[in-house]
């Protein structure tokens, strides 16, 4: 190879930030460590499944909010095929692992009311304003993104002014969860999954096909854009199939060794609550916090508590992903101005808040409700695109991009 | 090109993190019980089978 065929494909290969990079390393030995000498083996594994999901949301550039967004404002399709075969391969793994009658497995499930409509619709609308759902705040977080730390911020805020609402909510009309694996059985589970997940599949086409005439299956190549397939796998873009594979067995996997599928934003109301506590305030005098898992939760440290531990895991990995690409903190070279903090600040209190009404974020309720077999879930999913809707007309006022 | 942020600032934010998660860590029963207090009450396993949600909350049925 010449020096200057040499020097041109030196110059196209993303330069690795070995700053980032060792700095998430580094944070990842210590984290790791504290929780390998100060808790159990299981917590450790947990830690390390939340690093290599944060490297697939990056990698895959997995963003919930900008495949519903780009399917109501392009026509575009991918990115919402992309979360229905996620959520289809996902359920044919975690559905006869929860029907099999293994003890310690508890699926994703919760009622169905006023409470969750009302949430996963606000969470909806926060969604598109907030520029993220519950994962996506995380891992742009880890990638360095100064907007997305406001609106981590106030997620936190509106997810402990959530739970100490909750409990009215609660008793507002609803029904107990309905589970699809008690009701139908697995195989049965499986095909109502797959059967509803395709019928939406269909209507994503056939929006996709009405404004443009043909449908672009991005979502199903497995090789590379640009580049070879090691390069790709450690400085990404990663193919959406990628992703696919690795969240769908990072959320089994997190079924198998935690007992509970993958969720993220109850820790966000445990780090409120304690910040809360720290300052004075007795938290068990609001009802949720006397619940038992909250309550265990808020005793002890937040190294024994798995989402946090895997929340710890995921903004490393986003973090070592995103200086592996050499785009750490990329997307706030363009300072923000007001409005589209004020959004940050309005979509992550309505991100928090309805999280904590509508029982989870697109991971805890969606992904994980779908994989459980859970009626909530598909609930939940419909009232949050309809709120994703009212949130992607309200962007232009925020001067947000459509 | 000139880096999109100042090193010091992701530094002290991490460490910041770190000192809270310590802080946390270091005020709680695991700590205590790691450090030899056998009746500090630990919660390794924080799973509530009893719960409706993963939240904890309770059923409807069973809310009075």
């Amino acid at each position: 190879m010449s020096e200057v065929a040499a020097a041109t494909l030196g110059s196209q290969r993303p330069r690795v930030d070995g700053f980032v990079v060792g700095l998430a390393l580094a944070g990842m030995l210590l984290v790791g460590g504290l929780v390998w000498l100060e808790t159990a083996p299981f917590l450790v594994a947990l830690f390390a499944v939340g690093v290599v999901l944060g490297v697939a949301l990056y990698h895959g550039a997995f963003g919930f909010t900008a495949g519903w967004r780009n399917l109501v404002t392009t026509r575009r399709g991918a990115g919402m095929r992309a979360q229905l075969l996620l959520f289809a391969l996902a359920s044919l793994i975690m559905i006869p692992l929860l029907g099999s009658g293994q003890p310690g497995l508890v699926g994703a499930v919760a009622p169905i009311g006023v409470s969750l409509v009302v949430g996963s619709f606000l969470f909806g609308v926060g969604m598109q304003l907030g520029g993220g759902c519950g994962s996506g705040t995380l891992f742009t977080v880890g990638a360095g993104n100064i907007r997305m730390l406001v609106t981590l911020l106030f997620f936190i805020i509106g997810a402990v002014v959530g739970s100490i609402h909750l409990p009215w909510w609660l008793d507002l009309p609803s029904m107990d969860p309905v589970s699809l694996i008690q009701l139908a059985g697995v195989p049965g589970a499986i095909a109502i999954q797959w059967a509803g997940l395709g019928l939406v599949m269909l209507w994503v086409n056939r929006i996709e096909r009405r404004a443009h005439g043909d449908i672009q299956r991005g979502e199903l190549r497995l090789a590379p854009a640009q580049g070879g397939w090691w390069r790709t796998l450690l400085t990404g873009r990663w193919p959406f199939a990628w992703a696919i594979l690795v969240l769908a067995i990072g959320n089994a996997l997190t079924l198998a060794i935690g007992g509970a599928p993958w969720g993220i934003t109850f820790a966000f109301n445990l780090w409120g609550a304690k910040a809360l506590q720290a300052i004075g305030v007795d938290m068990s005098q609001f009802e949720f916090w006397t619940w038992d898992y909250p309550a265990m939760a808020l005793a002890d440290s937040v190294l024994v508590n798995i989402t946090s531990v895997m929340n710890f895991g995921l903004l490393l990995g986003a973090m070592w992903a995103a200086g592996m690409a050499n785009r750490f903190n990329e997307a706030s070279r363009k300072r923000p101005e007001g409005r589209q903090f004020l959004a940050a600040i309005i979509g992550g209190l309505l991100l928090g808040y309805g999280a904590r009404l509508g029982f989870g974020c697109n991971i805890g309720a969606l992904f994980s409700g779908l994989a459980s077999g859970s009626l909530h879930a598909w609930v939940w999913f419909g009232c949050a695109f309809v709120g994703s809707l009212i949130g992607i007309r309200l962007r232009p006022m925020f001067r947000l991009p459509n | 090109m000139q880096a999109a942020y100042k090193r010091y600032r992701v530094i002290a934010f991490l460490v910041a993190v770190l000192v809270l998660i310590l802080a946390d860590h270091l005020a709680s029963p695991t700590f205590a019980f790691n450090m030899g207090d056998g009746h500090a009450r630990t919660a390794l396993n924080q799973r509530d089978a009893s719960a409706c949600a993963p939240c904890g909350a309770p059923c409807p049925s069973t809310r009075e």
